[in-house]
């Protein structure tokens, strides 16, 4: 599936217009609603091409954030510039959004629908029309596209949404929680296509609280808290400077050496697997000698940090 | 421009090509059609001759109150045709029976064929009862006002021919002098002679309200509807990214709005070919002679007015979040309707004076009281003008009022708005 041509047929020469300038960068944004601060001086930059991650616990502030670079709401203070440009208004047909409250036309055929969400974004009605049949081939529709939305299943629904908002071919991709709602099979299809446009040269915005898939998915990511950036950066270097704390163990014999409070600061029983968090300055070579010398190991890992520790860790620290 | 365009085509295609339009757009006229017909031929076909009976000393003056009647009564119907459109014949309406049996016991009997039906008034008009300056009519009702006039007039025209008579006039110089004058009405409009009588200008009104209203009521809701189904099924994002609020709205308001010509022109077209025939037969047809200013001035008042509502009904689909409520703030739009259907009589009355000046002037009752004021006596066109830039810069206000109010709607979903809070959308849907 993954080896098949986008059928937008996305052309990477969009993003060199500028070369250097970032994608999407915010400066010192800031949104309130009555008292309630949704984005507090948010700041970001996005760099072209990549799939991006804007992650956070509900309310952070992503939702408040992505509608202010769709000009849904604009900002009570801060810059917000794309491709080098101040946002605007002519920048929207360069702009693919699907939302988080998705929505469609109930009465309308699909066919009629996406083609008319492709011609709001500027498209001929015959282009929209070729493209659309291009992508329900891909999404291994084509038999429901004349069929009325209000017929098509939830996650149908949400396929025919994914598409308008590609269908033309935009520069930035927005996506507000794009997996929710879609079964393990069509999740693959809908990752497989992000990947590749990403790689294709699309700069992907890709918002959601589920770690697993920005830690999968996401070269780069945006972590935001009560409304403010607590990370950013490369995801690989933001891990890198987590250090490596954690080790999974698969033992037979004495757990005796999970006490030692010199190395081990907490641990966690999975049953199949113990995790365990290294004390502050211990060497992950001592806890090995020691666990060896107690138990026979079947496996013994130092990992990554998961990014939903440093989330975990991130959050408390900047709530405590 | 080019999404208000595509959201428009939208709009009417999506409407259109339903079932439901096409049969509304068709079969209407004929329910129309069969509702304007049935009563009609019902009230005629009931309106079978009523059986009167006249009472007099001689058979000779019997014969010429008969005579007299009949005659009189077609008269009266010429003036009448422009309003009831009926055009009996007046040997249908009545049939006259001369009855010189002039005996008490014989004004029982005939009371007595009253009850039973076999007729249905006479007429005691015996030399005495003249003498006595009193004829009475008795029947199963009591006699219309209008019968009143008709045999008092006979009578007296009678009579007063008799005595002329004695007098030593001949029959003709009687009739001269008998002859009742007729009043024509003549109207004065910029200098030039009209002939249209009062009850055709009140046609050309009627017929502006009853299209305004009925294109309001039944597309104005729809436009409500459809700004209620973005919000209910959350498309409005989606369309927000793509288009303004502004062109969403205008191109809403238009697309529904051409449905809503589309239908009218269909239904008058095949309202013209039904009726038009049987209009042009009607005597004061031609009356209806419609100035070039008339006929713009209407197409224009009809379109602004749709439009200036249609709007209304486009921010209250804004403000709302379920098509009840919307429902309940919709006599803030009936109400301006009902309120220049209130004004008419004033504006017939004075349709210079200060008052109907001012309010032809606001927006919401221009489309009905400054056309009213048009067909009645043309006001000064600075007027008019200025009527018809406050309407467009009304519209202009409300779609943009709406548009911001339709844009911060996506993010409060659910909440009733009140008028603080419709403020504090204004405030943030800056820009």
């Amino acid at each position: 599936m993954s080896s098949v041509q986008s059928p937008a047929a996305p052309t990477p020469t969009s993003s060199d217009r500028s070369p250097g300038a970032a994608t999407v960068e915010l400066q010192n944004v800031r949104k309130c609603y009555d008292e309630f601060v949704a984005v507090d001086g948010l700041t970001l930059s996005i760099k072209p091409g990549g799939i991006y991650g804007l992650l956070g616990p509900n309310g952070a502030g992503k939702t408040s954030t992505i509608r202010m670079i769709m000009r849904i709401t604009v900002p009570d203070a801060g810059q917000i510039t794309v491709f080098g440009e101040p946002l605007s208004r002519a920048h929207m047909d360069q702009f693919g959004y699907l939302p988080e409250e998705r929505g469609l036309y109930k009465k309308m055929k699909v066919l009629d629908h996406l083609v008319f969400l492709g011609q709001l974004k500027g498209l001929s009605a015959a282009e929209a029309h070729k493209r659309t049949n291009a992508w329900c081939e891909r999404f291994e529709f084509s038999a429901w596209t004349s069929k009325k939305v209000e017929e098509l299943s939830k996650g149908m629904q949400q396929k025919v949404q994914f598409i308008a908002a590609v269908l033309h071919d935009p520069r930035l991709i927005i996506m507000d929680e794009p997996f929710t709602g879609l079964d393990p099979a069509n999740a693959v299809v809908l990752k497989d296509v992000l990947l590749e446009m990403a790689k294709a040269g699309k700069t992907i915005l890709l918002s959601t609280h589920r770690m697993d898939q920005v830690e999968r998915l996401c070269q780069s990511i945006c972590l935001i808290n009560h409304g403010h950036a607590v990370l950013e950066g490369d995801l690989n270097q933001i891990k890198a400077r987590y250090g490596r704390h954690n080790v999974q163990i698969k033992y037979d014999g004495d757990a005796s050496f999970l006490e030692e409070k010199r190395l081990v600061q907490s641990f966690n029983d999975y049953g199949n697997y113990v995790e365990v968090r290294l004390a502050p300055g211990a060497d992950s070579q001592d806890l090995l000698r020691l666990a060896s010398s107690k138990a026979r190991l079947d496996k013994f890992e130092v990992m990554e940090p998961s990014l939903e520790e440093i989330f975990i860790d991130v959050v408390g620290k900047s709530n405590a | 421009m080019r999404n208000t365009w595509v959201i428009l085509k939208r709009e009417y295609l999506q409407r259109v090509r339903t079932r439901t339009f096409l049969v509304l757009t068709l079969l209407a006229p004929a329910i129309m059609t069969a509702l304007m017909i049935f009563p009609a031929k019902l009230a005629t076909m009931s309106q079978k001759a009523d059986y009167v009976v006249i009472v007099t000393s001689t058979k000779q003056f019997g014969e010429m109150v008969r005579e007299q009647l009949l005659s009189e009564l077609a008269v009266s119907d010429d003036d009448d045709a422009e309003e009831s459109g009926s055009k009996q014949k007046p040997e249908e309406q009545y049939t006259i029976v001369v009855d010189t049996t002039a005996t008490e016991s014989e004004r029982s009997s005939l009371r007595d064929k009253i009850d039973t039906h076999t007729i249905d008034a006479f007429i005691w008009l015996t030399d005495d009862a003249i003498a006595a300056h009193k004829v009475t009519w008795t029947g199963r009702e009591v006699a219309s006002s209008r019968e009143k006039v008709w045999l008092g007039d006979a009578v007296n025209r009678i009579v007063q021919h008799q005595q002329l008579s004695k007098q030593g006039l001949s029959s003709s110089q009687a009739d001269e002098l008998l002859k009742p004058v007729k009043v024509e009405s003549v109207r004065i409009d910029r200098g030039r002679e009209t002939k249209g009588s009062g009850s055709s200008r009140f046609l050309e009104i009627t017929v502006m309200v009853m299209l305004i209203y009925v294109a309001v009521l039944l597309y104005g809701i729809s436009v409500m509807r459809s700004v209620l189904e973005e919000k209910t099924s959350r498309i409005m994002e989606v369309l927000l990214s793509s288009a303004s609020p502004t062109e969403l709205m205008t191109g809403k308001i238009l697309g529904v709005g051409a449905v809503g010509l589309t239908q009218i022109v269909v239904w008058t077209v095949m309202g013209g070919v039904i009726a038009l025939p049987s209009l042009a037969a009607q005597p004061n047809f031609g009356d209806l002679q419609l100035s070039p200013l008339m006929m713009v001035s209407f197409v224009l008042y009809f379109l602004l007015g749709y439009l200036l509502y249609s709007t209304m009904y486009a921010t209250i689909g804004a403000i709302t979040t379920t098509e009840q409520e919307g429902q309940q703030l919709q006599f803030l739009i009936v109400m301006p309707l009902v309120l220049s259907v209130f004004m008419l009589m004033p504006v017939i009355r004075a349709p210079d004076s200060a008052t109907v000046m001012w309010l032809s002037l606001v927006p919401f009752l221009a489309p009905i009281v400054m056309y009213a004021r048009i067909v009645i006596q043309t006001p000064p066109l600075w007027q008019i003008g200025l009527s018809l830039l406050l309407m467009v810069g009304t519209i202009a206000g409300l779609v943009i009022l709406c548009a911001r109010i339709y844009r911060v709607g996506v993010l409060i979903y659910g909440k009733r708005a009140n008028l603080p809070e419709i403020m504090k959308w204004l405030k943030y849907a800056k820009a």
